[in-house]
């Protein structure tokens, strides 16, 4: 048999879902463009320090994103990422105020988040629970965990050490945005260039194809949301070390910012496709215009309802691009002139 | 049948909620050998593919590989048999590129330290080998298989099943979904593997392509083998009868 007269492209190197470049560049743009407009309404936000604010609010979004983009991609969602950063952080930062090894209490805070991130991953690989209804489940039962733990009080006083994570700077970069960097660097390569990543997408994409091959379906869950506990457990981290301090309410709503960011990037809701790069796009764009919002006084509650029409938009966007919708079916006054 | 065993089924039986899709059901598939699978929907043929790739497992009977009882458990089982099979949902993932489907659970993985990366340019240079056997041509290695056609995406499908050393194919209407010209490439396909000594079980409902490829043909109807006829021997009108009727025209072999 011979393949001399065969024509195969070898197509996009180096980029395993092949639509990176096409998602990155657009909504870099996007970036670029509200950078260029909130910068003329109001000059104070073109400024490096402001810049650094904004990456540094950002940062533990931007690495429970990752976790999520992994979790989307495999056609799964986690409701429950607030309630897990809640509870594996009270637990921890109680352990380090009391006067407990910094090594220690951030262990317990990764191992906590990482084994809650695993329970949601049994109850959905195991007993077969939707992905939505199992982790709706833990988001209320963890939570309520943590209001058992230490409702009412505020934990104050972490280490000097670990501190560090949420306030020091190395070369004039603030931490948590070296963190988020390394966090979104190491999801990258794990979700491009590693049998994990190709089985995520894999399992996104098609259940059983992936079933067929002969690998464990349920193991991929369980390292899925296991890895997403992980995120959960270093963004909580680096949130409390930033603020030096938490309590049981802690990331309430913030499966909403790290859903949102992750859809905003371009990660399919129908699973098999996603993009870190996006998702990391998509947190600090959120983030960006918090940060409009306060430099331009307006009022927090602004911030949700600009935040919902965002992610309104990314998702009628992902639509289009997947045929989903045509744009004969979109409205005339949303389409854009040209 | 004329070749060296390979493998013999023999009274397996499969319910389902009380449906009882295959009742006692015994084929035996030689060395090298084409064997077309054929029935009405609902015969159950379907069902004993799944059996043998080890995607669903069979309530009772026997399996044996070149005289040895096995079980086949799992498709890593069947894998491990050297059965590779080839779904009517062709097992393919719309949004992994050409590449990375072909090698979905074999990945080639190289070490940089302790830590196993894929090895893209070993598995794109292996699919370019392996879609050369075939020699249909597809858009780009890069691309999810969703964008490419209904043809392509067979021909991605088929070249899985040549990663490696293989023993049997199962296939379940290779050519459903493919135009003319490519669907005689798959045949042609077909005809090469037997060549090489692989064993093809085939179902399609094209008995065009049936008579053209295959050494025998084994009629299935409501769950039950009706009987195994060489092409030789019998017309289309008889098989079309057979599968009709259920009435057997010409039994050989040990089989039904």
């Amino acid at each position: 048999m011979s393949g001399s007269n065969t024509k195969v492209k070898t197509g996009v190197a180096g980029r395993a879902d092949g639509t990176f470049s096409f998602e990155g560049l657009g909504l870099t743009v996007v970036l670029l463009g509200i950078i260029v407009i909130f910068s003329f309404i109001n000059p104070r936000f073109f400024a490096v320090e402001n810049f650094l604010n904004i990456l540094t609010q950002a940062a533990p979004f931007i690495i429970m994103a990752v976790g999520m983009t992994f979790v989307i991609t495999a056609a799964g969602i986690d409701l429950s990422v607030g309630s897990i950063l809640a509870l594996s952080s009270v637990i921890g930062f109680e352990f380090m105020s009391s006067g407990g090894n910094p090594v220690i209490g951030v262990a317990i805070i990764l191992v906590v988040a990482v084994a809650l991130g695993i329970l949601n991953g049994a109850l959905i690989a195991y007993l077969a629970i939707p992905p939505f209804i199992a982790t709706l489940a833990t988001m209320v039962s963890l939570r309520g965990l943590a209001l058992l733990h230490s409702a009412g009080t505020m934990h104050f006083g972490l280490p000097e050490s670990v501190a560090f994570l949420g306030q020091g700077k190395v070369l004039g970069l603030p931490m948590p945005v070296l963190i988020a960097l390394l966090a979104a660097l190491f999801g990258y390569w794990l979700l491009n260039f590693t049998k994990f990543g190709v089985y995520c997408r894999a399992l996104g994409g098609n259940k059983e194809a992936l079933r067929l091959t002969g690998v464990s379906v349920k193991r991929v869950e369980l390292l899925v949301y296991g890895f997403m506990g992980l995120m959960v457990g270093l963004g909580g981290l680096v949130m409390i070390a930033r603020i030096d301090s938490t309590q049981a309410t802690i990331g309430t709503g913030s499966e909403i910012h790290v859903i949102a960011a992750v859809i905003i990037g371009g990660t399919s809701l129908f699973g098999g496709k996603g993009t870190v790069y996006g998702s990391v796009a998509g947190a600090i764009l959120l983030s960006m215009v918090a940060n409009a919002l306060v430099i331009g006084g307006a009022d927090f509650f602004w911030q949700l309802v600009v935040t919902g029409i965002i992610v309104l938009f990314a998702v009628l966007i992902g639509n289009l691009r997947e045929g989903r919708v045509s744009m004969s079916k979109v409205p005339s006054f949303l389409k854009m002139k040209s | 049948m004329g070749a060296t065993e390979l493998l013999k089924l023999s009274k397996l039986n499969k319910w389902y909620d009380g449906l009882h899709a295959l009742q006692d059901v015994s084929l035996t598939i030689g060395e090298g050998e084409v064997v077309a699978l054929v029935g009405d929907n609902g015969a159950g043929k379907s069902t004993l593919v799944k059996i043998i790739a080890g995607a669903q497992t069979s309530d009772d009977g026997e399996i044996s590989l070149r005289g040895e009882a096995t079980t086949i458990g799992s498709p890593k089982d069947a894998s491990n048999l050297g059965i590779a099979a080839l779904h009517q949902s062709l097992g393919l993932v719309g949004s992994l590129n050409v590449f990375e489907n072909i090698f979905l659970g074999r990945e080639e993985t190289r070490s940089i330290g302790p830590i196993k990366v894929l090895d893209k340019k070993k598995m794109r240079d292996r699919a370019i080998e392996l879609l050369g056997e075939l020699a249909i041509d597809v858009p780009r290695l890069g691309v999810p298989v969703l964008s490419m056609s209904g043809g392509q995406r067979q021909c991605v499908a088929i070249s899985r099943l040549l990663l490696d050393q293989v023993n049997l194919i199962l296939m379940d209407e290779p050519m459903a979904a493919l135009g003319v010209a490519e669907g005689q490439k798959v045949l042609d396909l077909i005809v090469r593997l037997k060549d090489k000594g692989v064993s093809i079980l085939i179902i399609s409902h094209n008995l065009e392509h049936v008579f053209s490829i295959a050494d025998r043909i084994a009629v299935l109807k409501n769950g039950r083998m009706i009987g195994t006829v060489s092409p030789k021997n019998v017309t289309r009108t008889d098989v079309v009868k057979m599968i009709t009727t259920g009435e057997n025209i010409e039994s050989e072999g040990a089989a039904q």
